[in-house]
């Protein structure tokens, strides 16, 4: 019982990590309509800035300055943030798939940044030793998981609370309005340019927390934690739990999560072995199964939009 | 739909839990993390049945400690989240007390440090070369969980640099393909060639799969260098090998054990790698790896060629030995006796169900045992690394002649003196 319970607080941490992004994409994404397809991209910024400012110094890297834990998520957002000011002024006017496509691009290329760029990243070989914070604090790896995992609960809550005020703040309304008719919006004297650029930004700050909190965990990052596969996996969460609506980007994660390992669990009993080394072919059908008819049964996610005129007309 | 999976899902796992495997609970079980779909998943496959059909071998000679052995597969997907979950279920769901895997470094390494140094879990990779598991491991960070029965680049470099210094060569530039194994084996080289006494005029990483790399090579022919190191894969190497003669680079190359192959010499041209040296990991001459040739024939009808087969039976095999010897089955004496069951002063035993039989009547007799399997002598050292035995090899007109071998303990030597 003791593994099962230790295996479901490690699943939790992997998947409210994943979740935190989605939340992140769901503001660009869900209540922005801003098609962010680089969203891989903006959490290795964060992890690397987690593990430049966090880890231990090493000969020929720049960075070990073994900065505290929230120094390091503060940093990670920051350092996103920034990369998102710089990709969200040149791309921003892009609308829909352009943006995508300007979007992943980038994604793709601060992916060989992290691999060519060695003096601050490490290269292939990746950044080791970052330290996990739990680890100075409980024993055991059940302990430290657990207490991690209320390191990573915390973060959520307050993403999460954050996030909701902010969309149903006078700002949240403005983003809902752009994302639905950016021309009436700017008609009544908003500026959809600049609003769409803070959404961008503050989005990309949450992935950036996202990517941070992933490597303090995982105590490494190298540039193939950061592959396109990333990006996919995050948005099929956001499409599958439910865009526009905070708790189903968290639904969205723990399910899409739960869907992709517990295939491979299931796949690892029910198949001999002697044809298990097939067996992984048959795990991607399986995700893509219960993905497929996830979307036909509810193609707008399993809790979409809360619809309404307004929060205070009750009708 | 989605519900109900889970449910059955959560129920499957109710009941499969309950066997942490600190008495020995039969079926004993062995978990495998390996990229069976994927970018890698041609090559994950066969290591795959390869570690299988090791397991099976085991079993024919009558399992662990009387149980028959369970290989509990799980597909990483070339990802390193996946990677670490898999591995984790298969230690908190299935109670296994060894990982075997992963293929790339990516996900071998968060595996390690997330999953199986602070479970206490053993892991024995076939293929992973990056070397920060060294780093890590000279730090005390894999608290000895950690193993590889590849070959580390550490041998290649130390070759490839006496090779070129042994050729007279004395200002050498290096190419280099751009991933943790030709980074690791570049900066590797740059520092053995400087203890043998040659010197360095370039080092340059190419980006793989690029339609030219004039830009690489013009960098490289900087400095008049009189030989070229060459770690790349046939089809870039050809491309850089072409443009390198093409802008009047010497033809005095050497080049890593990955140009070995037909279809490098074949699109450069043999008759312009007159004066082309390289090295490889020889298969040791020894009766353990020709047995497992013929072993792995019979079985699956063709011979073991590919990335990672002969050292994932041996992962299999040691990490089962141990297992047997250790008299329990915990992640932790599964780590003490491994160099027990590798010892170089214990009594040789080879692959294959006999050769399991009897080693397991030596080690039930008390004796330490020497495991010589399908990558021959397996010698440990306090990092977890293995060395092999190498050859090195030059063309002569289109045939590739063999013009030199050294033995692991010839390898160990080098290896020694330039690490002092």
């Amino acid at each position: 019982m003791i593994g099962l319970f230790s295996y479901i607080v490690f699943f939790l941490i992997l998947s409210l990590i994943f979740g935190v992004a989605v939340l992140g994409l769901n503001l660009q994404w869900g209540f922005t309509g801003l098609f962010n397809a680089g969203v891989a991209g903006f959490t290795a910024i964060g992890a690397y800035t987690m593990a430049i400012l966090t880890g231990p110094a090493r000969d020929a890297v720049f960075g070990g300055f073994e900065l505290p834990f929230v120094v390091g998520l503060i940093g990670a957002m920051v350092a996103s943030g920034i990369g998102a000011v710089v990709v969200g002024l040149a791309t921003l006017k892009l609308r829909h798939e352009y943006l995508a496509v300007a979007t992943f691009g980038i994604a793709v290329t601060i992916q060989l940044v992290c691999l060519n760029w060695e003096y601050l990243t490490g290269g292939t070989l990746g950044l080791i030793g970052i330290p996990n914070p739990s680890k100075a604090w409980a024993d055991g790896p059940l302990a430290q998981n657990a207490l991690y995992l209320l390191v990573v609960l915390v973060v959520v809550g307050l993403t999460f609370a954050a996030l909701e005020r902010i969309v149903k703040s006078p700002w949240g309304r403005m983003l809902k309005a752009i994302r639905e008719d950016d021309v009436a919006a700017a008609s009544l004297g908003k500026s959809p340019e600049r609003v769409r650029l803070e959404a961008f930004v503050l989005g990309c700050m949450i992935m950036g927390l996202s990517g941070a909190l992933y490597v303090s965990f995982i105590g490494y990052v190298s540039p193939w934690d950061f592959l396109p596969i990333v990006t996919f996996q995050i948005w099929t969460m956001l499409i599958v739990g439910g865009s526009a609506n905070n708790r189903g980007a968290l639904l969205g994660a723990l399910i899409v999560w739960g869907v992709w390992t517990m295939s491979g669990f299931v796949i690892s009993r029910v198949i001999p072995s002697e044809i298990q080394a097939q067996g992984g072919a048959m795990q991607a059908v399986l995700i893509g199964l219960i993905l497929v008819v996830t979307l036909l049964i509810r193609p707008r996610g399993l809790i979409g939009e809360e619809l309404h005129v307004s929060r205070h007309a009750r009708s | 739909m989605l519900q109900k999976y889970g449910l059955a899902a959560v129920a499957a796992t109710l009941i499969g839990v309950g066997s942490s495997a600190h008495a020995v609970d039969c079926p004993v079980k062995l978990g495998a993390i390996l990229p069976v779909s994927g970018p890698m998943g041609q090559v994950g496959e066969r290591i795959a049945e390869t570690g299988l059909f090791a397991v099976e071998q085991f079993n024919e000679a009558g399992g662990v400690l009387g149980c028959p052995v369970e290989y509990v597969l799980r597909d990483t997907q070339g990802q390193s989240a996946v990677g670490v979950d898999a591995a984790k279920s298969l230690v908190d769901l299935d109670g296994v007390q060894a990982l075997i895997g992963a293929v790339s470094s990516g996900v071998s390494l968060p595996v390690l440090t997330s999953v199986a140094v602070p479970s206490r879990v053993v892991q024995v990779s076939c293929c992973s070369s990056s070397e920060s598991f060294t780093a890590l491991a000279e730090e005390g960070k894999t608290e000895g969980y950690w193993f590889r029965t590849y070959a580390t680049n550490r041998s290649q470099s130390a070759i490839g640099a006496k090779l070129t210094v042994d050729s007279g060569f004395k200002n050498t530039a290096v190419i280099y393909v751009n991933t943790d194994f030709g980074v690791g084996l570049a900066k590797r080289f740059e520092q053995d060639i400087a203890k043998l006494g040659g010197s360095i005029t370039a080092m340059v990483a190419y980006n793989e799969s690029q339609q030219s790399y004039r830009a690489e090579v013009t960098k490289a022919l900087e400095g008049n260098p009189d030989s070229l190191y060459l770690v790349a894969f046939p089809v870039d190497g050809a491309t850089i090998t072409r443009e390198w003669l093409a802008l009047g680079g010497t033809d005095n190359l050497i080049v890593n054990n990955s140009l070995r192959s037909d279809d490098y010499f074949q699109a450069v041209g043999p008759q312009f790698l007159q004066n082309l040296q390289g090295y490889d990991s020889a298969q040791p001459r020894l009766p353990s790896v020709d047995s497992f040739n013929e072993m792995f024939e019979a079985r699956f009808d063709s011979p073991p060629n590919g990335p990672g087969l002969h050292s994932v039976y041996d992962a299999v095999t040691v990490v089962l030995l141990a297992m047997e010897a250790s008299g329990d089955i915990a992640g932790e004496s599964i780590r003490d006796h491994i160099r027990l069951v590798t010892s170089p002063d214990g009594i040789e035993v080879h692959p294959g169900p006999e050769g399991i039989a009897r080693a397991k009547e030596l080690l039930a007799e008390g004796q330490t045992i020497r495991y010589v399997g399908a990558t021959g002598a397996l010698s440990f050292d306090r990092n977890g690394d293995v060395q092999a035995p190498k050859m090195t090899w030059k063309l002569d007109g289109d045939e590739n002649v063999e013009t030199g071998y050294l033995s692991t303990a010839e390898v160990a030597e080098l290896i020694r003196m330039l690490d002092e």
